[in-house]
Parts: C-alpha cells; sequence; structure tokens
C-alpha cells in the first residue's frame, strides 16, 4: 500500500462545506457544556446527598452501650449486676426454610414448647417477631450454631439478682430495656443507668473498624450504689419472719432494722416476696414494699411517744398514779377497755401493761394541739425522705377536728396511721437522746441529720419505761440472753368494711437494743396471724428478741445484761 | 531540567508509597487498639458474671442451709460465747 501523506489525502482533496465543520465544533462544545453544567450540579447543588449516600456505603455508626451500675451492700456484697444477653429474633418469612429438627432444637434450647415457637413463626404479615428476650450468653451461643435460617440475634443486658427473694423489694427490678421499675432500682435509676455513647467508623470489605470519622462520644457507665443493708442480717430477719409466718399462718409479715447512730436501714424485709430473677413471680400483692407502702393503725405501739409529750410538758411526773380501775372505762359515750384489770398505776406501769384507760386519762391532759405538733414532729403525715419509690406518709388529721374520744383514742395509737418505717424511725428518739435521726438505704460517709423532739432526760425516763415494757412484767418474748432491750408491742385491729374487725389484727414490736448504749433498733409487724394469739408481745415480740440477739451477735456488739456462762477460759500461767 | 524533572518524579513517588504504608500501618495499629479494647470489655464482662457468680454461691440462703444441713453447725450462744476485753489487733504490715 502506498503512503500517502495526510494532506495529499484524495478525500480531503474536494472542497467540503464550510457549516459541517462548525456543526461538529458546536456539537463538541455543547456536549462540553452539558459535561460542565452536570459537573457543576453534582458538585455545587448535591454535594450534601452524594456525601451521605457514599458514607452511608462505608461509614457506620456504632451504638456503645452503658453498663448499668452494681448495687453493693454495705459490705461490697453484690446484689445486683447486669451483664450481657441476647434477644433472640426472626423474620417469619425467611424461618419457613427451617427444618424441623432445627426447631425442636430451638424449642427446647428457648425453653418453650415446640408448638409455641411454630405459632410465633406463623404470622408471616410481620418481618420481627421477639421469641425470646434476656437469653444468656450461653444458650444464645448455642443457638447460633443451630444456624436456623431467619433466626437473629440483638445484644442486650441482662440484670442478676443473686438474692433473690430475700431483698426483692429494697431492690426492686428492672424491665427488659434496663430501667428501673420498683424499689432502689427506681429510686436511683438516673444514678445506676448510664449514657450510651456512640462512635461514627469507616468499616473495611471485612467488617473491620479502620478509621474513627469523627470523635466518639464515649459511654458513660452507670455509677455502683453501695447500700447500707447489711446482707447477713437481711437474710436472718427474713428467714426469723418467714418462720413467724409459716407458724402463724400469717398473711404478711414485715421488718425493718435501722442502725440508731447512722440512721442506715440496716434490713427492709417484706414477706410475703418474689424473686426478681424470675418474671413469672411478679404479682402485684407481692411487689409492695409494706414496710415502706402500706399505713395501719399502729395501736399501742403509739402510747410512748404520748407518755414523753405529757412528761416533757411537765403535766405528769413518773410518780403520777392513774386509777384504771377494773378494766372497763365509759368514756365520752365509747367503752375503753384494758385487756386486764390493773387498779391503780403509776405512768410505767401504764406502758408496762399497755392500759387503753390510763392513756385515756393520761389525754385529759394534754392538748390536741400539742399532741398533733409533736406527733408530726414525729413524722406522722409527712412521707419520710427516703427517695424511695411511692414512701407513705400516713394520715393525721387536722388538731382542730379531733372530738374528745379521738384526742383520747390517738393517745394510744388509733384514730392515726403510719408506715413501719414512720414508727422505727420515731422510736429512735428514745433510742437517741431524744433526737429523732433521718433514715437513708444508701451507705452514709457523713454525720447523719436528726431532729429535736424530746430532751434528753424525757428520753431517757422513757427508755428505762421501755425497758420494763420489754421486761418480766410486760412482753418478756421480747427478752434477749446477754442484751437489755426496750420497745413496746402493739396489737391493733384492722379495719375491715370500716369497721373495726374482730378477727384480723396487726401484731407489731418496735424497739431498740442494747439499751446501756442503743445501737440498732427493730421493728416487727405480723398481719394476720391465725394460730397461737394474736398479741403483739405474742407474736411479734419473740421475733424481735430473735432479730436483735442474732443481729447484735453478728455485729460484735458486747453484751450488757448478765448471764449464765457454761464455759471458763483457762488461762495459761505464764499468758497472765 | 529533564534531571531535575527526574528527581521531583522521583521524590513524588517516594513519597507517595510513604503515604501509602503510613495510612495502612495506622489501619493495622488501629485494628489492634480495636481488639484490645473489645478484649478489655470482654474481660471485664468476664469479672461481671464472675463476681455474680460468686454472689450466687455466696448467697446467705445457700450458706445457711450448707451449714445447717451438711455441716451441722448450730447458731452460736450466749452462755457459750467467751467474750474477751481486748483491743482489736490492728494489722500493721509485718511490722514491729
Amino acid at each position: 500500500m502506498k503512503r500517502v501523506p495526510f494532506f495529499a489525502n484524495p478525500v480531503l482533496r474536494g472542497q467540503l462545506p464550510t457549516w459541517r465543520a462548525r456543526l461538529v465544533l458546536l456539537l463538541l462544545f455543547g456536549a462540553f457544556a452539558l459535561l460542565a453544567g452536570r459537573a457543576l450540579f453534582l458538585q455545587g447543588l448535591s454535594t450534601e446527598f452524594l456525601q451521605q449516600q457514599g458514607g452511608r456505603r462505608y461509614e457506620r455508626t456504632l451504638i456503645l452501650p452503658a453498663t448499668r451500675g452494681k448495687i453493693l451492700d454495705r459490705n461490697g456484697v453484690v446484689l445486683a449486676s447486669s451483664v450481657p444477653a441476647r434477644a433472640i429474633w426472626a423474620i417469619p418469612d425467611d424461618a419457613k426454610q427451617a427444618a424441623p429438627v432445627q426447631l425442636d432444637a430451638l424449642a427446647k434450647l428457648l425453653d418453650m414448647s415446640t408448638a409455641e415457637l411454630r405459632r410465633r413463626l406463623a404470622d408471616e404479615d410481620k418481618n420481627f417477631v421477639y421469641l425470646k428476650r434476656q437469653v444468656s450468653m450461653d444458650v444464645a451461643d448455642k443457638v447460633k450454631q443451630l444456624a436456623v435460617p431467619g433466626i437473629h440475634q440483638q445484644p442486650e443486658t441482662r440484670r442478676y439478682y443473686p438474692q433473690g427473694e430475700v431483698l426483692a423489694h429494697v431492690l426492686g427490678f428492672t424491665n427488659v430495656e434496663d430501667q428501673g421499675q420498683e424499689g432502689v432500682e427506681l429510686a436511683f435509676n438516673s444514678q445506676l443507668s448510664g449514657r450510651p455513647g456512640s462512635r461514627r467508623v469507616i468499616k473495611d470489605r471485612l467488617g473491620r473498624v479502620i478509621e474513627d470519622v469523627q470523635a466518639a462520644t464515649l459511654p458513660v457507665d452507670g455509677r455502683d450504689l453501695r447500700l447500707s443493708i447489711d446482707t447477713r442480717i437481711q437474710y436472718l430477719v427474713f428467714k426469723e419472719l418467714q418462720d413467724a409466718m409459716a407458724k402463724h399462718q400469717a398473711k404478711g409479715a414485715a421488718a425493718v432494722v435501722v442502725d440508731v447512730h447512722t440512721g442506715e436501714v440496716l434490713a427492709l424485709v417484706n414477706l410475703p416476696t418474689f424473686d426478681p430473677n424470675n418474671r413469672e413471680t411478679f404479682h402485684s400483692a407481692n411487689l409492695r414494699n409494706r414496710v415502706i407502702t402500706d399505713t395501719f393503725e399502729p395501736g399501742s405501739i403509739m402510747k410512748p411517744f404520748t407518755v414523753a409529750l405529757a412528761l416533757d410538758l411537765g403535766r405528769i411526773t413518773p410518780s403520777t398514779l392513774f386509777d384504771t380501775g377494773n378494766g372497763k372505762f365509759q368514756y365520752q359515750g365509747s367503752m375503753i377497755s384494758d385487756v386486764s384489770r390493773n387498779g391503780v398505776l403509776d405512768i410505767a406501769g401504764v406502758l408496762r401493761k399497755s392500759s387503753n384507760i390510763g392513756m385515756t386519762l393520761l389525754s385529759e391532759r394534754l392538748g390536741a394541739r400539742e399532741m398533733w405538733d409533736r406527733f408530726t414532729e414525729l413524722g406522722v403525715g409527712q412521707a419520710p425522705q427516703l427517695g424511695f419509690p411511692g414512701a407513705a406518709p400516713g394520715r393525721l388529721r387536722p388538731w382542730d377536728r379531733w372530738r374528745l374520744i379521738e384526742k383520747a383514742t390517738m393517745a394510744y395509737g388509733y384514730g392515726l396511721s403510719v408506715s413501719l418505717l414512720q414508727v422505727v424511725r420515731a422510736y429512735t428518739v428514745f433510742a437517741r437522746n431524744g433526737d429523732m435521726v433521718s433514715l437513708t438505704l444508701a451507705k452514709r460517709d457523713s454525720d447523719p441529720t436528726s431532729v429535736k423532739v424530746y430532751t434528753p432526760k424525757t428520753a431517757a425516763l422513757v427508755r428505762t419505761m421501755l425497758e420494763a415494757a420489754a421486761g418480766p412484767d410486760g412482753a418478756k418474748a421480747a427478752q434477749v440472753q446477754g442484751y437489755r432491750v426496750a420497745g413496746k408491742s402493739g396489737t391493733a385491729r384492722k379495719i375491715i368494711d370500716g369497721k373495726y374487725s374482730v378477727q384480723s389484727y396487726h401484731s407489731s414490736f418496735v424497739g431498740f437494743a442494747p439499751v446501756s448504749n442503743p445501737y440498732i433498733g427493730v421493728a416487727v409487724t405480723i398481719d394476720e396471724p391465725q394460730v397461737g394469739g394474736y398479741y403483739g408481745g405474742a407474736i411479734a415480740a419473740p421475733v424481735f428478741s430473735r432479730i436483735v440477739g442474732n443481729s447484735l451477735r453478728l455485729m460484735s456488739v458486747q453484751p450488757d445484761a448478765p448471764f449464765e456462762s457454761t464455759i471458763v477460759a483457762n488461762l495459761p500461767e505464764s499468758a497472765q | 531540567m529533564g534531571r531535575l524533572s527526574l528527581i521531583a518524579s522521583a521524590l513524588l513517588m517516594f513519597s507517595a508509597m510513604s503515604l501509602v504504608t503510613s495510612r495502612y500501618q495506622s489501619r493495622q495499629l488501629f485494628i489492634g487498639l480495636e481488639r484490645m479494647q473489645t478484649q478489655a470489655r470482654d474481660l471485664d464482662t468476664g469479672w461481671r458474671r464472675l463476681q455474680l457468680e460468686r454472689a450466687g454461691l455466696a448467697r446467705q440462703a445457700r450458706i445457711d442451709r450448707l451449714a445447717r444441713e451438711d455441716l451441722k453447725m448450730i447458731p452460736i450462744v450466749p452462755e457459750r460465747t467467751l467474750y474477751l476485753n481486748q483491743h482489736p489487733v490492728v494489722p500493721n504490715g509485718g511490722g514491729p
């Protein structure tokens, strides 16, 4: 082939019209303009959208879960702690391909029947079905190994309560979203729950995180909470109450132990109870924390406060005598009766014999306003500042509407209502020097605040009277070997259908020990005992006695009462 | 002129290569850090679980039952207790 130079090409020899060249030029320009316009559009107007789309393809936002804080007792024993768990969920449409053998194995692992599992997977309209939540990790791993199509997992946390039903009412529980629902879990929810963090990262094709796109928001774990509860005392109280409830076939029982120096609640037990680890035991009747949220008419356990008020105001002296007659007394159109005929008693005797007539006579020397003021100072009618959900204030009607008979009944604890926690708090005035300490469920590092209610002299006087009331002539079942105890029994009739019942009683005992230097305050109440009597001195006092004795021994408090020892220590000569 | 551009292009190549390697290294290190952090988290979880397990085993109800039934222990009573009036010995770390 002959080589022809470009310009000598015969094709070019003919003269072509110039408009064709122009047209080509124009088209080329037009195409360039189009491209430039497109570039401008992408770069300038839709950058944000495009960047978002790009980011979505390689960037991921990871949620960094925060762990809920632990709850510890005063000695550092773990009472509640969260560990990771898995929620098992399914896409029913995909799960159709699962082999029956696989479903059987899955149902077995999830602790449900195969029929139940099939029923849940039958609803094909949904594309997300929870099969089971809060499955423990080892079960979740086994589920993963089964590799059932359409079954997926999602991380969660599950909270465990090692002490179970013993501490159920104090701790409460959380819901599946790890938010507090009851008890301390609810009261201190904001402190316990953490704040989840997040980070934006770039992932490579293997799914590994290779770079942070922006500074990560770190998760803030919930803070640990140290309670004032002593697990050992808590269990001891729990066991005693359980035994008493079984023995007397009672409907319920509750007790609270407080440290009277610091105002810390050492134990708080309610029966019947539930297991916070097992949602099937959550029946509303069992969930109630009777100590804090239920009020009752205290009955005789209020008497010492009225007596102390009269002593404080100088209306009576320890030697003032009251004629209680034959145990029946007509007052303002009502019959007031004592359990036994006691004749003439001094004020210590009135407390010891728990004479309602004596208290009625005493109430005549007191004004309604004075009693109202003092009872209010003792916290009746005001919810205790415990931070606990649903703390009951109790009820104390305004003094200007009290009739004379009501003033008399209030003097011995009827016509007003209190919670057990309020009672034990009020009793700290006698255990301390007339001041009432504020209670707490969290461990205290600083000195507690206290309110002055009675003079130290009155408090000491009533203390000795209460010791006698728990002595050989009073509720002697409350006595503890080795320790001097003081306290008052109470038997209150329950109001059923607006009337005082003659069958349903509330037996209680409140006191403190050791008297020489009070350390703990204990309140026990047994609700509707059926067998073995119903008097507080017979039902609640023995429980009080065992709780006090064992708790003090547990806390290594030295005995302050003499007792016979059957062992003798022989020190070797050289050691003396 | 030709030599200068040759040197410049060599430098450019070197710079580009080192950028690639350092980028690769930083990613490797980052993945290592990630792995360590995951391990730390796993260990923390394991610790929590062990703590719970210990609390479960040391549960009062269980200890009480074991002591009473298996070991046949009885609660202490004051008459069989000897009280010593002595200041508690404060451990001083083995010193005199």
